[in-house]
């Protein structure tokens, strides 16, 4: 407890524009369409772990090895990046290759893109797991406040909960928009087609709890059946392409409500 | 020759002798019988248990999100750090079991310790309720399942079942083989102090965090 306070004292978020170190992390940027004032708007996408933590292994239900946490979280990130730039968005990713990178450094990079974001930002942070059913959406379990110029960094994202929770029903009702095998399999024996099953929950989260933007935590899991069996696998290509657009989707509907109530509704600024 | 008198003295030396090693020899059987009766050779009497008492565990479910009310008949022991951690303990083992709702594999003696303190004390407001802080074997925490949902259940369940049967704990925190750990295994944040009860939603001023 001691150790938090006093790091508490020391780290603080500049929300206001301050350049904040980036430390060794990587940094991606795709595009950049903002002129001296920066881009209008902008999306940081940060794939869970990499390096030497691997995260969980995924899509072993099957008897087979799976795949690190890590890879796939990357190869998601790469495919909504190149979703995301063909619709004109400027994109920021954390790390580009698999790179070890501290929760603080995540932070970092999310909170200096999305510092000169005059026209609003989203982040995202990609994980998958084996536990559960469908997409799991979360959301700081921080409570809302917090406002101001300067925030104690590790419950910087406290300012921008109201925000962070309207980005995830964006996201849960883009994923309501899918259709992958299995999706409808809730509540039944059969793997029928359907929407991709959501949950949506709060939780405490190195990294994102110190993120100055609208944050979510979008974790993909096996879809399962009513017996808990699963019928499609995290490693699914269609499952990843559906994952990704609906992704891309959400966005373009987050960035479209901002453009129209205007960059206080969803933007950088707390 | 050997005088008259010497015979004398030496054969009553010799039945003195005998004299004594018999009597040495009743009372060395008198006191081996004294030391059997004193002895309790009834069978030995079970160990006192704690009466089972009704118990109120949250248990989590990977499938929606969400944790069930579970009502279980469990010894609970009187002392308040003991009833904690056979809490814990038992809802531990319920993921352990197959087709569990939340699966979670199982390790002897997962709960370590539960230690209950007075919770510190907020910005200018009293202390309220107590603070237990979990310790969990370390062999739990590195088989757990990685992914937020799965540890948030997991850390949210335990924060639920405390309240619910000690209403008194207000603040949990965890610790993993007596050490401050930053994540349950890869993505739960550990090193938070966690809310419970009427808590839920809040904050603490530190940045605590709350359990949803």
């Amino acid at each position: 407890m001691a150790w938090s306070l006093s790091r508490n004292a020391r780290l603080f978020a500049l929300a206001g524009g301050a350049a904040l170190s980036l430390g060794n992390a990587r940094l991606g940027l795709s595009q950049t369409n903002g002129g001296p004032a920066g881009p209008r708007f902008v999306v940081v996408l940060d794939a869970a772990h990499g390096g030497e933590d691997g995260g969980g292994q995924v899509g072993a239900s099957g008897g087979g090895t799976g795949e690190a946490e890590k890879t796939l979280t990357l190869a998601l990130s790469v495919r909504l990046r190149s979703l995301l730039t063909a619709r004109g968005f400027t994109v920021i990713t954390t790390r580009e290759g698999n790179v070890n990178l501290t929760a603080d450094a995540r932070a970092q990079t999310a909170n200096h893109a999305t510092a000169s974001a005059v026209g609003g930002s989203a982040c995202i942070s990609l994980h998958a797991s084996e536990a559960g059913t469908g997409v799991h959406i979360f959301v700081s379990s921080l409570a809302p406040g917090g406002t101001g110029r300067f925030l104690p960094w590790k419950t910087a994202q406290s300012a921008f909960i109201p925000r962070s929770l309207r980005l995830a029903g964006t996201v849960n009702s883009a994923l309501e928009h899918t259709t992958v095998a299995g999706g409808g399999a809730i509540g039944a024996a059969g793997a029928d087609s359907g929407p991709i099953p959501a949950t949506l929950g709060r939780a405490a989260l190195p990294g994102v709890d110190s993120m100055t933007c609208p944050a979510v935590a979008v974790e993909m899991a096996p879809i399962r059946g009513a017996d808990r069996r699963v019928v499609t696998e995290v490693t699914d290509p269609e499952y990843q392409t559906q994952f990704v657009e609906a992704l891309a989707s959400a966005l373009l509907a987050w960035k479209t409500d901002l453009e129209t109530d205007g960059p206080r509704a969803g933007g950088s600024q707390p | 020759m050997i005088p008259r008198y010497q015979k004398i003295v030496v054969l009553v030396l010799l039945v003195v002798s005998i004299g004594m090693a018999a009597v040495l020899v009743r009372l060395r059987e008198r006191a081996h019988d004294r030391l059997l009766k004193g002895e309790d050779l009834a069978p030995t009497t079970a160990p006192a248990v704690a009466p089972a008492e009704q118990a109120t565990l949250l248990v989590a479910n990977d499938m929606d999100g969400a944790m069930a009310t579970e009502a279980q008949s469990l010894p609970l022991p009187k002392d308040s750090e003991a009833r904690a951690r056979a809490l814990v303990e038992r809802l531990l083992e319920l993921y352990a079991e197959p087709g569990s709702t939340h699966p979670v594999p199982g390790v002897p003696r997962a709960v370590l310790q539960v230690f209950l303190l007075a919770a510190p004390e907020g910005k200018g407001a009293p202390s309220a309720g107590q603070l237990a802080v979990v310790d969990l074997a370390g062999g739990f925490a590195d088989g757990h399942p990685s992914g937020i949902l799965t540890e948030a259940l997991t850390v949210e369940s335990i924060c639920a079942t405390l309240h619910a049967n000690l209403p008194q704990i207000a603040e949990v925190r965890f610790l993993v083989d007596g050490q401050p750990r930053a994540t349950l295994a890869g993505h739960a944040d550990l090193t938070r102090t966690y809310l419970t009860g009427d808590a839920v939603g809040g904050s603490q001023p530190d940045g605590s965090a709350t359990t949803p």
